[in-house]
């Protein structure tokens, strides 16, 4: 397979502490990669030196063909405050990265399309919800046409709904031949998506591995129920992803299913009481699965 | 680069944290002009030293204006350390070009000297001004976060490092009569030396011109040393 970089033996220390030792891999081309790890594992850094806002003490970073490649960066956390609104704040992004002015606001206009932000475009950034200020984080690293999209953390803080959309933007950005590299606590939230999972241990890759399988079309869905209500005949068909405790007998239950599945989860579910909070396709757009409940004849 | 100057320039004015060292700079000229009429040099070479100060304030606010997550977001589109950092200080020249424009128009807008005001004393003020802006900027730079990670540590060394060249330029120490001493010191007591000449005496020489170029000079080598070493160490 085509990698788009190559880390070769890489080491890096901060303050005499050293944060990744001799790591050598690969990213392949149009393919999204997950890094896991734990906290201070040394995800962030091994992006930043992907993304060369950090210099490896030791070893070299390769870039497909000895070319540089075009990098969008998306950090850890969404900044705190940007003062400007939407399309003053891509405009100015792009006119920093050297775009010509015509082509970066037919640009913006795409993307706005693509992240269903038109109607924002003159709202101000500070009034946006989480979700709404990752995508525009995501959006500015997409300003140019790039090779490898990285993200830092893009699942953190983003409610059931808003992690179903960025799978979805990930599927979108997978068909568009960008690479992802991103960086995740848990391996499970993406997995569905991810085509390669690298998990960071003590400064070292420990473990290389492809996951899902190709073309397995998944749901995501968001039950409420009693506390008193067993579910514990349904776990040994499904794979429950959260379970929490919303209010005083009540709790809220995430899982994936396979689209084959779903029908009959939610029957079973729906037999116990519970109410659908949630429902939505991981890897497939959404048009795409809303025309299964359309009739024959409307599709 | 251009692109780089008017975002930052854009955002400091959204920020608003530009209010308080501006409102705190026009109390100041609007006190030191409120009974006329004012001896020139010496007026502007108390405001050009309380500028010296309130751009330690300005360099801070500047450069502090993004989070650490945009200042990476914004060096990956620049594709340059370098080019952020220089914006950054372009920035606080280009405050520092207004505020010693302002501070050198506003008595003579208001008529607030005596009547034999000169071309010559309009020059000196701007320099005395703009050099000492400078000054404070160079000075300044290595107590920003690239250095001192702690905020309250931040302030405290920019006041100090202000303080202290401040005091070195008006000490009377033996030690600072070395003269190799003197090329690594701080040049403040240039521009209070020349401040000091009586306002009829007052002319443009050439040491004039000397003093105030080795102000700029030695505060654009502090600039061009703080570059060379952030773009070296990467400090993201």
């Amino acid at each position: 397979m085509e990698s788009i970089i190559e880390l070769q033996n890489v080491t890096k220390k901060f303050k005499n502490k050293l944060i990744l030792e001799t790591v050598s891999l690969s990213i392949p081309a149009n393919q999204i990669t997950a890094i896991v790890g734990k906290n201070g594992s040394g995800k962030s850094t091994l992006l930043k030196l992907i993304a060369g806002l950090s210099k490896p003490n030791t070893g070299e970073i390769l870039f497909q063909n000895g070319k540089p490649i075009r990098i969008g960066y998306v950090p850890e956390v969404t900044p705190a405050v940007i003062p400007f609104t939407l399309v003053e704040y891509l405009t100015h992004m792009g006119t920093i990265h050297g775009l010509h002015k015509e082509w970066l606001w037919q640009r913006i206009n795409t993307l706005l399309e693509i992240f269903h932000m038109k109607e924002d475009r003159n709202n101000r950034i500070v009034h946006f919800s989480k979700g709404m200020k990752q995508k525009v984080t995501i959006m500015q690293a997409m300003l140019e046409e790039t090779d490898l999209l990285i993200m830092d953390e893009p699942l953190s803080g983003l409610d059931p709904k808003a992690q179903t959309e960025f799978e979805e933007l990930l599927m979108t950005l997978k068909e568009r031949n960008i690479s992802v590299i991103l960086t995740c606590h848990e391996a499970k939230l993406l997995e569905k998506v991810v085509d390669q999972l690298l998990v960071i241990h003590e400064g070292q890759i420990s473990h290389t591995s492809v996951q899902h399988e190709q073309g397995e079309i998944m749901n995501r869905i968001v039950f409420e129920l009693s506390n008193t209500i067993s579910i514990s005949t349904l776990k040994d068909r499904v794979i429950i992803d959260k379970e929490e405790e919303i209010s005083p007998g009540r709790k809220l239950i995430e899982l994936n299913v396979n689209e084959e599945q779903t029908n009959m989860i939610v029957k079973e579910f729906l037999n116990r009481g519970a109410s659908i909070k949630f429902l939505s396709p991981i890897n497939k757009k959404e048009t795409i699965f809303f025309k299964q409940f359309l009739k024959e004849g409307e599709r | 680069m251009k692109g780089l100057i008017h975002y930052f320039f854009a955002n400091y004015f959204r920020t608003y944290k530009y209010v308080p060292p501006v409102s705190i700079f026009i109390i100041i000229l609007v006190i030191n002009y409120s009974y006329t009429p004012n001896p020139i040099m010496s007026s502007y070479s108390f405001t050009s030293l309380m500028l010296f100060f309130i751009m330690g304030w300005v360099v801070i606010t500047i450069f502090h204006m993004e989070d650490k997550n945009q200042k990476e977001i914004t060096i990956m589109h620049a594709k340059s350390i370098r080019e952020y950092y220089l914006a950054l200080v372009i920035n606080c020249i280009i405050v520092g070009l207004l505020f010693s424009i302002l501070a050198v128009a506003y008595p003579i807008i208001f008529n607030f000297f005596s009547p034999d005001l000169r071309i010559a004393h309009i020059v000196i003020g701007f320099f005395a001004h703009f050099s000492l802006s400078l000054l404070s900027i160079a000075l300044s730079l290595f107590f920003t976060r690239e250095f001192v990670k702690n905020d309250i540590n931040t302030w405290w060394g920019v006041i100090s490092i202000l303080v202290i060249s401040l005091v070195l330029a008006v000490a009377n120490i033996d030690i600072l009569k070395i003269k190799l001493i003197n090329w690594f010191l701080p040049p403040l007591r240039y521009s209070l030396d020349i401040m000091s000449i009586d306002d009829e005496v007052i002319h443009l020489s050439g040491q004039i011109y000397r003093e105030f170029g080795w102000v700029f000079i030695y505060s654009l080598i502090l600039i061009s040393i703080y570059i060379a070493i952030v773009q070296k160490r990467r400090i993201i």
